[in-house]
């Protein structure tokens, strides 16, 4: 039996429940659902193309990367988050999410982890639309709650537009302590050595600008080519990157980046073993001084193709340290 | 205090945690392997304490992350040489599973909670094997067999004395392949611990070894070769590092009747060698053992019985015997056979007392038969050499070398001495308390299936009660699976030495998991897997090596006496008793006499023991008187011949 004070504080799917149980008897509540996650998010990302800005030259061509591949990277940063719905309120989903990051340090090819991961549980709804009880009953638990609408607003109360909505809030959470683990890498004595962050590095400057930190983004439902630099993107072999160019975004800080071929793509789709590379933009650098900094880190990725990441499905685009975090993460979850 | 902090309880689902076994996880560099004894400790407490478990390790796992090897191929582009391309190691588990060896608290039996996993120290040892209740200065019964190793970490183990050598439960079996000299040396250990650490208030122990291989058991007085990991072993476990200190040699002549029938027979170890030969009385009660069954039916068995009721060893005359005869040996057996045969041809009888003529024939051809068969051990004459029943020593190892000898005559000597220390010990005069009896070879006397031998019988008895008597079966085999079931079953200590795989394969090793048959399989000589009733499940130990002289290496230190003539084997003889005796005075004393007169006397001389020896040994001999030939008387004709008889001569 747990302990009363582990029992009142226990943050987990199923405690949380139990807690509001208590409170509110006369509810439902969800069985242990699937993660939103699963389904939710990709329906909603639409494939678009964006024509990019270049760095390095004027096309964008492939460039062989000349070194062969040496390790470099010292840590992997990654994030998770789970999202699932513990009872609807009326139609409303109350969505209890969980997002956790870590960085596992390299040490003599064994991974440890660096510092202490970061995990925050919270509960997610749109506070505005729940019921009186409702919202008396979360106000009374001892449990984070983030309201869903806070900075965004919805054109219909569907639940479906609601479960998105929350979502998006925990990937907000999710990108906040992977920030926050990155800008302490960044700040520590650490941050002078190579840093591999899964995904983008915009979401903090600190992150974004600094030297040592190599973003590798594995989707590619944004892709920053057209017309001929499309097709020079999905024929790239493997070994060669494109040219540099130019990512940026509203809220976002601007990185320099490129996309580098990991495996041999031969009768599987134009994107398989394709990652995108992200990397601090050097203001004023010139062409040679761009294309040796993406050449380096392009061979500091490669190097991270062995041993395989299986058997996670994204094997061919995910290095075995990205996997060794998601498997930390899983575990002490 | 607990050892180092190895790793962590797990169980799932699929491998869930039992009240004999669990699973845990440790470090890639700890070191933990098959038969390392483990401490967890729980972090719930039941009933208001926390559960402590000790467990000893059985099998072990190790594996990545990986779901198909095809993957790693992949991975390495199909050459293993890329392995060192990868920057990163996979995840690699270690896991091991334990059996359970004992938990604290006993009640509630409950599954092995999750916990911390720790080496156990020597204090954790002992509690694990439940040796803390015989480790108790008040009461200690403890007799070192060895010392378990894991890791930096050192315990000795011991075994509990009243269930080694009774009354609790007894014997012990151990069972390893030849040629590693892993047998001998555990016994040969063994005993030299019993006798430094049996405890006086239980008794006295000595031990009989019967030698039936080579020079294995003979020179256990003289002083080894020891490294000194072996001394700190005799250290660590109280043992002093030396040969043992009374040890006495019994060996039959050989066929010729003058010299020892052993490995053992350099001069200089002669002192405390002893021969054993025995006569028709102490043959006649184990004839059974030499005595074909198939061949001595219930007519000749009957009639056995009458000799032995009547006629042996008593005066005895009666129709068609021509005169009394008292039967007293093997030669006077055959003279009452003579005499009763040659009375009954003469009568023209067909029977004598119901027994028929062709019977009677028949047993004393096999009975006659016995003294050819067994020559040396047994003699024409009766004189008797035997082990001192009745003044056995504390302390002291008693060798029987029956290693040249027949099949039959082995089973002789074994089933004797056996049945000898079985009626002394039931009288309580054999002058020690338990004796500890060896037997090398176990699949020969005791096999799982054939005939029921008398030996075989007697093993068994021995196995089911000698527990009571303080008559301790130690055996060895190289196969117990074909060593019949109730004698190993008896044995309440099992010891294991490297083993054969197909041994391992037998339906009596089901019960070790598949890493400690391989384990078993490849231990080094001085390794053993132990099992004693005490504990709940094998330990591996080491044992140090003994400090005594390997056989093979006193054979070539003490190489065999050469074939010796008769007067020089009398004097070796008699010097035992009196030093003074030279060469010479033997010539001299038995010159003209036939050999097996000087054996007779010999015999006599060395069974009486007599203060004063030469003319004791003297007085054996008829005096000699030389023959001297009469003239020849002339012969005088009745009448003298006619003078003109043409015929005469």
């Amino acid at each position: 039996m747990m302990a009363p004070d582990a029992a009142r504080n226990d943050a987990s799917f199923h405690g949380v429940q139990r807690r509001l149980a208590a409170v509110l008897p006369a509810e439902r509540w969800m069985e242990s659902s699937a993660a939103l996650e699963l389904s939710a998010l990709r329906a909603q990302d639409a494939p678009r193309l964006i024509a990019a800005s270049l760095l390095e030259g004027k096309t964008m061509r492939a460039h062989r990367v000349p070194e062969a591949p040496q390790p470099r990277f010292e840590a992997f940063l990654d994030g998770t988050q789970t999202s699932r719905v513990i009872a609807h309120a009326d139609g409303i989903p109350i969505v209890h999410g969980v997002v956790a990051a870590v960085i596992r340090h390299r040490v003599q090819r064994r991974m440890r982890t660096w510092g202490s991961p970061r995990v925050a549980r919270a509960l997610y709804a749109p506070l505005a639309l729940l019921p009186a009880t409702w919202r008396n009953a979360l106000d009374a638990m001892e449990l984070t709650i983030v309201d869903t609408l806070a900075n965004r607003t919805l054109d219909s109360p569907h639940p479906f537009a609601l479960q998105d909505a929350a979502i998006h809030a925990v990937q907000e959470a999710r990108e906040a302590v992977e920030r926050e683990l990155g800008e302490r890498w960044c700040g520590s004595a650490a941050g002078m050595r190579e840093l591999f962050v899964d995904g983008a590095i915009t979401g903090s400057e600190k992150v974004a600008t600094a030297s040592c930190v190599v973003g590798v983004v594995k989707s590619h439902r944004t892709l920053y080519a057209e017309g001929d630099a499309l097709r020079t993107l999905v024929r790239l072999n493997r070994g060669e990157r494109t040219s540099v160019f130019r990512v940026t975004s509203p809220k976002r800080t601007p990185v320099a980046s490129w996309y580098l071929r990991l495996r041999d793509p031969g009768g599987r789709d134009p994107l398989w073993g394709l990652v995108r590379v992200e990397v601090a933009e050097q203001r004023g650098a010139s062409d040679k001084d761009i294309a040796v900094r993406a050449n380096d880190a392009s061979g500091w990725v490669l190097a991270e193709a062995l041993p395989l990441a299986v058997p996670d499905a994204r094997w061919d685009k995910m290095a075995y340290g990205v996997r060794d975090c998601e498997e930390f993460l899983r575990s002490i979850l | 205090m607990t050892g180092p902090l190895l790793g962590r309880v797990v169980a799932t689902e699929r491998r869930p945690n039992t009240p004999h076994e669990f699973h845990f996880w440790t470090s890639l560099d700890s070191p933990i392997g098959i038969g390392t004894i483990v401490r967890v400790d729980g972090e719930t407490p039941v009933g208001g304490q926390i559960v402590r478990v000790y467990g000893v390790v059985v099998e072990g796992f190790s594996y990545t992350d990986l779901l198909s090897p095809i993957h790693d191929v992949l991975g390495h582009d199909g050459s293993p040489s890329g392995a060192s391309l990868a920057a990163t190691e996979r995840t690699e588990i270690r896991l091991y599973t334990a059996h359970v060896l004992r938990q604290i608290p006993e009640e509630p039996l409950q599954p092995v909670p999750m916990g911390k996993v720790a080496l156990a120290s020597d204090e954790d040892v002992a509690v694990a094997l439940r040796m803390d209740s015989y480790l108790d200065p008040a009461s200690r019964t403890a007799i070192p067999v060895g010392i378990y190793r894991a890791g930096s970490m050192e315990s000795p183990i011991y075994l509990d004395a009243d269930f080694l050598l009774g009354p609790e439960a007894a014997h012990l079996n151990i069972s390893g392949v030849s040629g590693l000299a892993t047998k001998t040396s555990a016994v040969e250990w063994l005993l030299a611990s019993i006798f430094a650490h049996f405890p006086e208030q239980k008794g006295s122990v000595a031990a009989i070894c019967f030698n039936v291989k080579g020079p294995d058991l003979l020179f256990l007085d003289q002083p080894g070769q020891l490294e000194d990991s072996d001394r700190a072993m005799y250290e660590k476990l109280g043992v002093k590092p030396a040969p043992f200190e009374n040890v006495r040699y019994f060996a039959p002549y050989t066929a010729k009747g003058f010299n020892l029938n052993t490995l053992r027979s350099n001069e200089q170890l002669s002192e405390n060698v002893s021969p054993l030969t025995w006569g028709l009385n102490e043959v006649m009660q184990f004839a059974e053992v030499l005595l074909n069954k198939d061949d001595i039916d219930a007519k000749a068995d009957a009639f056995i019985d009458f000799l032995q009721e009547r006629v042996i060893g008593r005066e005895f005359h009666e129709a068609p015997l021509s005169t009394p005869h008292r039967v007293r040996s093997f030669g006077e057996l055959e003279t009452f056979f003579r005499d009763l045969l040659r009375g009954m041809e003469d009568r023209g009888g067909e029977s004598w007392r119901t027994h028929h003529i062709a019977t009677i024939r028949k047993v004393r051809n096999r009975l006659s038969n016995i003294s050819t068969r067994c020559a040396g051990l047994v003699t024409d004459e009766g004189t008797v050499s035997d082990l001192p029943f009745g003044s056995f020593q504390d302390r002291t190892v008693y060798v029987v070398d029956v290693a040249s000898l027949e099949e039959d005559a082995q089973d002789l000597i074994f089933a004797r001495v056996v049945s000898k220390l079985r009626e002394h010990l039931e009288r309580r005069d054999l002058g020690v308390s338990h004796v500890v009896v060896f037997v090398d070879e176990l699949n020969k006397y005791a096999p799982g299936d054939g005939p029921d031998t008398y030996v075989r019988k007697m093993l068994l008895d021995i196995s089911e009660r000698g527990r009571y008597l303080g008559l301790v079966l130690f055996s060895a085999q190289q196969f117990r699976s074909q060593v019949h079931r109730r004698v190993v079953g008896n044995s309440g200590t099992a010891l294991y030495g490297r083993m054969d795989m197909d041994e391992l394969a037998t339906p009596g090793y089901s019960v070790l998991s598949a890493a400690t048959k391989t384990k078993l399989a490849t231990l080094e000589r001085g390794q053993l897997m132990v099992r004693h009733p005490h504990f709940a499940q094998p330990i591996f130990v080491r044992f140090p090596r003994p400090a005594v002289l390997r056989g093979r290496d006193g054979a070539e230190r003490f190489p065999q006496a050469g074939e010796i003539t008769l007067d020089v084997a009398v004097m070796r003889s008699l010097r035992q008793l009196d030093p003074s005796i030279s060469l010479d005075w033997i010539k001299r004393t038995i010159a003209g006499h036939e050999e097996a007169q000087v054996i007779r006397a010999r015999n006599m001389t060395m069974q009486t023991r007599p203060e004063r020896v030469q003319q004791f040994f003297e007085a054996q001999f008829r005096r000699i008187v030389p023959t001297d030939t009469p003239p020849r008387a002339t012969a005088v004709p009745i009448r003298s011949l006619p003078s003109d008889d043409p015929y005469g001569f």
